[in-house]
């Protein structure tokens, strides 16, 4: 139906609505109308999607100079599925409404992770097809072989508009083979056209793609980031390198087949490198123009000084190219020699290399471009075996670009494993605004959003940029259906703890197992215990075999474990589900931080409980984690502390919110650990789980907890219909627009 | 004679029936026995009708083979010659044995269906009781209606009986004992065995491979508890094992699953991520590999003991659903509670005591109390409707309906006599509360099937509601009429029966009417 926010009309695909879910969109409308970036905070299961797409979309179709396209970043595939379903929804509601509306393309550039998946060959080969000089050497040679579907797409795909009406990718790879055109391109090429985009973080975060795809979307776009809990570590990721002996000779293979070529091209085609020097003592114009136009997102790793200035001499020429990377290698080589742990600063790093083997730090800088450069001009098609070239002098820009924020860190060997040499040279981002700063300058809106995000001031903190608008969202509930408890004893009286000094005590372990015991014997259907380790897990789960509390378990429901291998956790995540779906009940061990953790909801029965044994706190001895932390404390006044337990509460809170999915939902979130009744942790649970702790649950006992339990479950095991929640927790639009209801709405957004 | 030229299986001489010797033939599709001297057989049972046998316990003296037909009769042999009874019936029981459950299949199924009914079913049973076993009514009209019901919905859920799955906890229940010499014992009961081979195939395949040849029974399942494959972490199971080819089988078949992958793309894990970040970038240090060969035995030991209860899990689970389920929903995004109309799948319940079901559990204390500020809530609310009802003057009764209405809801009336009613519980006495009860079931079975007759629109309705009249009248004469008495006799209200004859009253006036209708249109 429509709404009315604030002055702008939405399509809203569904009969009724929740009035978090209004009140979300107006907090969006606002950071729309200041063009400024937002931090917003909604409980998982109330809509937060929907509600985000419908009021953009409106927007759009209101502005439509003002916000041009729609820029929806997700984290999983099954995600990016959820989305683009909704999407359907929302749109195919609007032109219900408003015949004769535009054609609304979204679409998800998943091809690439398509050819991925077959392998870095398909890639190379594509290139090997389709890269520009090939493609004029055949215009003198037809016999080359020829890529029949770019051919086609090239020849007339680009004058000619999608129909309406391809929303996913399924659908494009379907126009695409009717056409005979190439679905990766075509998809590349319609990003550019589509009004809303749905892809995957990286596309936008990874300078290494954002530059293939994302580089020339519109500036006046908005930007949102669904699931964003863990952006952070996405930035990071994405500008990190390692560096191994392994990789470093692969990259000396290639060093070698790019001096043999160039040998070759000299006695061939000596024009060809002329070229090329001319090309670049001209220098990086091109992109500089480019930049200044505003028609591409910038590359961090691509600075802007470099792009004025000219390749320096030293490295102008491909042999004395090849002979710098050489003498690079050779160095990073000798540094991976060492027998102790080193750790140093980028200016340190750079002054070493200058004393050692004489390389400046400018043409460092150049060397990413430089090989680009090169690899062209040498027309060596196959760009995915010089990976590692490539990776290297990705790292001599970076670590010669960037004298804050990146830490170096040169190990010998493993921790566990200190008698077996392998070495590893971590370039580690320590500051993750570096990575999203582009994207931040670049789109007028930027919106961060998630299940889990409090507390709300610490992440415009470490991305470093100043939202318009920062709220957290409760969810609205006609009856109190998540029950967090904190069970801080045993029955013996035995504090739980997961904390290092009581980690292989029998006694905790013991009454962690008796926990699940007991839980099992009385929640129905599934339910879902985190670790905070895999470690942990296994030797709790080795001492709760010989103990026999496994046996006892399985009395009352299967048990499935989650293991390192995906493939074999997948099929566990199958079982445990066809078990809850079959009425047998199911246990499902699962390690927070881990897979299941991040991407799987357990829905109704298929996650009654669950249960945190212990604080997820990250490996802390972790050299590159103390890097990182030491580095928060100077540059952006966090402490250790603050950031290892909001880390800790975050996954946390991510474990625990996978039970409840909505609002028909219920389950019970136990948290076992005696730390959690702290109030510096708890204060950093979100609200909406927060608001449901009352005092008399914060250092329950097994017992206490299992009565609470029972009485829980029974009372929300009694049929809820959709006429309880009418009017208190879900709204139909004449309700929504009753005075008093607007009243209570504007006090359900919680400002920061 | 016809039996001639069938195959006869086996002979068997000296066996005694009735009294009398003979010889007991057990040919292809029957068992015939046939006096001494004679060429006849004066018995003879297809083995399709026959139930089960039944044989003497060993120590008895005599060696006795009884056969119960399916119609409840039995016929017994003795095998009377000296030196070789026991084998004789031995050889004809295996034999039995082996060709009795070829036609039990082909047994009359509609029977058994019958006979299953009625065990399941008591109500149905009592019913059965009255209505037939007293000559009420025909078996076959008793049936007709019900097989027809049945056949009409659905025969699945009650011709193939719910399976029981297995628990999960099977190993754990065979408790070792010490036997007082420093040695263990296991129980194992049947069930466990049978819990054993259904979740794990490749031990029932050694158990049919060694058995009877190799080991026997009971060194089988010794070697079974002593190898490492039932000590869950077994790393190191030797070869000459006969139960490490079971753990590589069983290795096997978890990687085929893993291999299988999975059908719902929202559980798999593989490919949840839409790019993984290419080598050598990333925070986490390359592949772990290089981790997986140092580590300590316990690691590993621990990963088994994690890898087994997965295989376990699912195992069980298997055993439990040979057919696989339907498949889960595919993409979870709907909103059901912002939708106006949402239809939920429901699956239709089997029940096995359906009055279990519809009174359920009857709580100790099922007083109910009221506060008085529900009370006056009540009051409010009503007082509050009262205020805003709008009679609805076209539709509303007529005077005279209105009026009767009122009479029989006020004190006194037909409606109101509840509360004289609840003495019934103990004015009478708990066995005439019981045939009561039986005969208000039998009587509304009668009536189901006299009223299912209407509208009469065909001979064979016809003929059946003639029938069922005299059906009805029969059941009034045998059954109620006795009763009546009987309640007479102690003194007690002769109300009981009212309703009950009010409602034949109803269905002969409702025949009376039909019969003279068709009388004047046939004349």
């Amino acid at each position: 139906f429509r709404l009315n926010i604030d002055g702008l009309l939405v399509y809203f695909p569904y009969d009724y609505i929740y009035p978090e879910q209004y009140s979300y969109m107006l907090e969006l409308k606002r950071t729309l109308d200041a063009r400024g970036h937002g931090v917003l905070e909604m409980p998982s299961g109330t809509g937060k999607t929907i509600s985000l797409l419908s009021l953009i979309v409106a927007y759009q179709k209101a502005f439509p100079l003002e916000v041009t396209k729609l820029i929806y970043c997700s984290r999983t595939v099954p995600e990016i599925e959820k989305v683009t379903q909704h999407q359907i929804k929302s749109l195919s509601c609007l032109t219900q409404q408003l015949p004769g509306s535009g054609p609304l393309l979204q679409k998800e550039p998943l091809c690439r992770a398509d050819s991925l998946r077959f392998g870095k060959e398909v890639d190379g080969k594509c290139h090997s097809l389709t890269a520009s000089y090939i493609r004029a050497q055949r215009h003198s040679d037809p016999n080359m072989p020829v890529c029949r579907f770019y051919e086609e797409f090239d020849a007339v795909g680009r004058q000619v508009p999608l129909p309406a009406g391809i929303y996913n990718l399924d659908d494009l790879k379907d126009f695409g083979r009717r056409k005979g055109w190439c679905p990766y391109y075509l998809a590349r090429y319609s990003i550019l056209h589509a009004n809303i985009v749905v892809y995957s973080y990286h596309y936008l975060l990874d300078p290494k793609i954002a530059d293939l795809v994302s580089k020339e979307l519109a500036k006046n776009s908005v930007v949102v980031f669904d699931e964003a809990h863990n952006i952070d570590n996405v930035c990071i990721d994405s500008m990190s390198v390692n560096i191994t002996r392994r990789t470093l000779d692969r990259c000396q293979t290639n060093v070698d087949t790019l001096q043999n070529t160039i040998q070759k091209i000299k006695e061939t085609d000596a024009a060809k490198l002329k070229e090329e020097y001319r090309r670049l003592v001209e220098g990086l114009k091109e992109a500089n123009v480019a930049r200044e136009t505003d028609i591409y997102l910038s590359n961090p790793v691509l600075p802007d000084e470099i792009l004025k200035e000219a390749v320096p001499g030293t490295i102008r020429t491909a042999e004395h190219f090849v002979g710098f990377l050489r003498r690079f290698m050779e160095y990073l080589k000798s540094r991976l020699r060492v027998q102790h742990v080193v750790q140093e600063s980028t200016p340190q790093f750079l002054k070493d290399i200058f004393d050692k083997v004489c390389i400046d730090r400018k043409p460092l800088r150049f060397c990413a471009e430089r090989l680009q450069s090169l690899l062209r001009t040498l027309e060596i098609a196959d760009i995915a075996d010089f990976s590692a070239v490539t990776l290297i002098s990705n790292f001599a820009t970076l670590v010669s670009t960037y004298s804050q924020g990146f830490t170096i860190i040169i190990e010998p060997f493993e921790d566990r494993t200190p008698t077996i040499a392998n070495p590893v040279l971590h370039f580690s981002c320590m500051d993750p605004s570096i990575a999203i700063k582009p994207v931040f300058q670049r789109f007028q809106s930027v919106v961060i959003t998630s299940g889990t995000l409090s507390p709300l001031d610490i992440y415009p903190k470490i991305l470093d940029f100043r939202p318009v608008t920062m709220a957290s969202f409760t969810m609205t509930l006609a009856r109190t259906c998540l029950c967090p408890l904190i069970v801080g004893r045993g029955n013996d009286q035995v504090a739980l703890s997961s904390k290092f000094e009581t980690r292989e005590d029998f006694a905790v372990i013991r009454n962690y197992g008796n926990l699940l015991l007991e839980m099992s014997a009385i929640v129905p259907d599934g339910i879902v215990a985190f670790f905070t380790s895999y470690v942990y897990m296994e030797n709790i789960v080795a001492s709760w075999y010989e103990q026999g509390i496994l046996e006892n378990i399985q009395r009352n429901k299967l048990i499935f474990i989650e293991t390192p291998d995906a493939a074999e956790t997948s099929m566990a995540l199958e079982k445990y589900q066809e078990a809850c779906e079959n009425g047998r009940g199911a246990i499902l061990l699962s390690v927070a931080r881990g897979k299941v953790s991040e991407g799987i909801d357990f829905v109704h029965h298929f996650g009654r409980a669950v249960i945190m044994f212990g604080v997820p706190y990250v490996y802390t001895q972790s050299r590159i984690l103390k890097a990182r932390l030491e580095y928060l404390r100077d540059q952006f006044q966090i402490r250790e502390n603050d950031f290892l337990t909001f880390d800790a509460m975050r996954h946390a809170a991510q474990c625990v919110g996978r039970a409840i999915r909505g609002k028909t939902d219920y389950g019970l979130m136990i948290f076992a650990d005696k730390r959690y009744a702290r109030a510096d942790k708890r204060g950093k649970l979100p609200r909406w789980i927060q608001e449901h702790i009352n005092d008399g649950s914060l250092n329950l006992t097994v017992d206490e907890a299992i009565q609470l339990s029972k009485h829980f479950l029974r009372q929300m095991a009694q049929p809820f219909r959709q006429e309880d929640q009418l009017g208190l927790s879900l709204l139909t639009l004449e309700q929504l627009e009753s005075e008093e209801m607007l009243q209570k709405i504007s006090q359900i957004a919680h400002q920061t | 004679m016809a039996s001639l030229s069938e195959e006869v299986l086996l002979v068997v001489k000296k066996v005694r029936q009735r009294k009398q010797d003979g010889t007991l033939y057990l040919m292809a599709e029957r068992i015939a026995w046939g006096p001494e001297g004679k060429d006849r057989f004066t018995v003879s049972h297809l083995y399709a009708d026959i139930r089960c046998q039944k044989i003497s316990p060993d120590g008895k003296a005599k060696i006795q083979l009884q056969l119960v037909l399916h119609t409840g009769e039995s016929t017994t042999f003795h095998f009377s010659n000296e030196s070789s009874a026991l084998k004789d019936r031995d050889a004809a029981k295996e034999l039995l044995q082996q060709l009795l459950p070829k036609f039990k299949k082909k047994a009359n199924k509609e029977l058994e269906e019958k006979n299953r009914m009625l065990q399941e079913d008591p109500v149905l049973f009592q019913l059965y009781k009255d209505l037939v076993v007293s000559q009420v009514i025909s078996a076959d009209e008793f049936w007709a209606n019900r097989l027809g019901d049945i056949n009409n919905t659905d025969p699945a859920p009650y011709n193939n009986k719910q399976e029981v799955g297995i628990s999960g906890a099977f190993l754990a229940d065979i408790r070792p004992q010490t036997d007082g010499c420093n040695g263990l014992r296991y129980n194992l009961t049947a069930d466990i065995i049978e819990s054993i081979f259904r979740t794990y195939p490749a031990v029932k395949q050694k158990y049919s491979e060694n058995v009877p040849h190799n080991l026997t029974e009971k060194e089988f399942w010794t070697r079974f508890f002593q190898s490492h494959y039932f000590h869950r972490d077994r790393i190191n199971t030797g070869t000459q094992d006969i139960f490490s080819e079971c753990a590589k089988q069983d290795e096997k078949g978890l990687k085929s699953m893993v291999v299988q992958g999975v059908k719902n793309p929202l559980v798999d894990l593989l490919s949840l991520e839409d790019k993984t970040l290419d080598e050598g970038y990333g925070v986490s240090s390359g592949p772990p590999s290089t981790s997986n060969l140092n580590r300590s035995v316990k690691e590993s030991s621990n990963a088994a003991i994690i890898k087994r209860f997965n295989h376990h899990s699912a195992m069980v689970l298997a055993a439990g659903s040979r057919k696989g389920l339907s498949h889960l929903s595919s993409v979870a995004i709907e909103y059901e509670d912002l939708q106006r109309k949402n239809r939920p799948k429901t699956v239709a319940l089997n029940l096995k005591k359906s009055d279990r079901y519809a009174h359920g559990p009857v709580p100790l204390l099922s007083q109910h109390y009221t506060t008085s500020q529900d009370i006056i809530n009540s009051v409010n609310h009503i007082r509050h409707e009262m205020v805003n009802y709008k009679p609805n003057l076209t539709q509303v009764l007529s005077s005279t309906a209105a009026t009767s209405a009122i009479a029989a809801l006020s004190p006194g009336g037909v409606l109101m006599v509840a509360g004289a009613q609840q003495a019934i519980n103990q004015m009478v006495p708990t066995e005439v509360q019981g045939e009561l009860k039986h005969l208000y079931a039998a009587a509304g079975e009668l009536l189901r099937h006299f009223w299912s007759c209407f509208p009469v629109n065909t001979p064979f309705l016809e003929e059946k509601v003639m029938k069922m009249k005299s059906n009805l009248e029969r059941f009034q004469m045998t059954k109620l009429s006795p009763f009546q008495e009987k309640i007479q006799r102690q003194y007690l209200s002769t109300n009981l029966t009212g309703h009950l004859e009010e409602m034949l009253q109803t269905a002969y006036s409702k025949f009376h009417i039909w019969q003279t209708r068709r009388m004047m249109r046939k004349t």
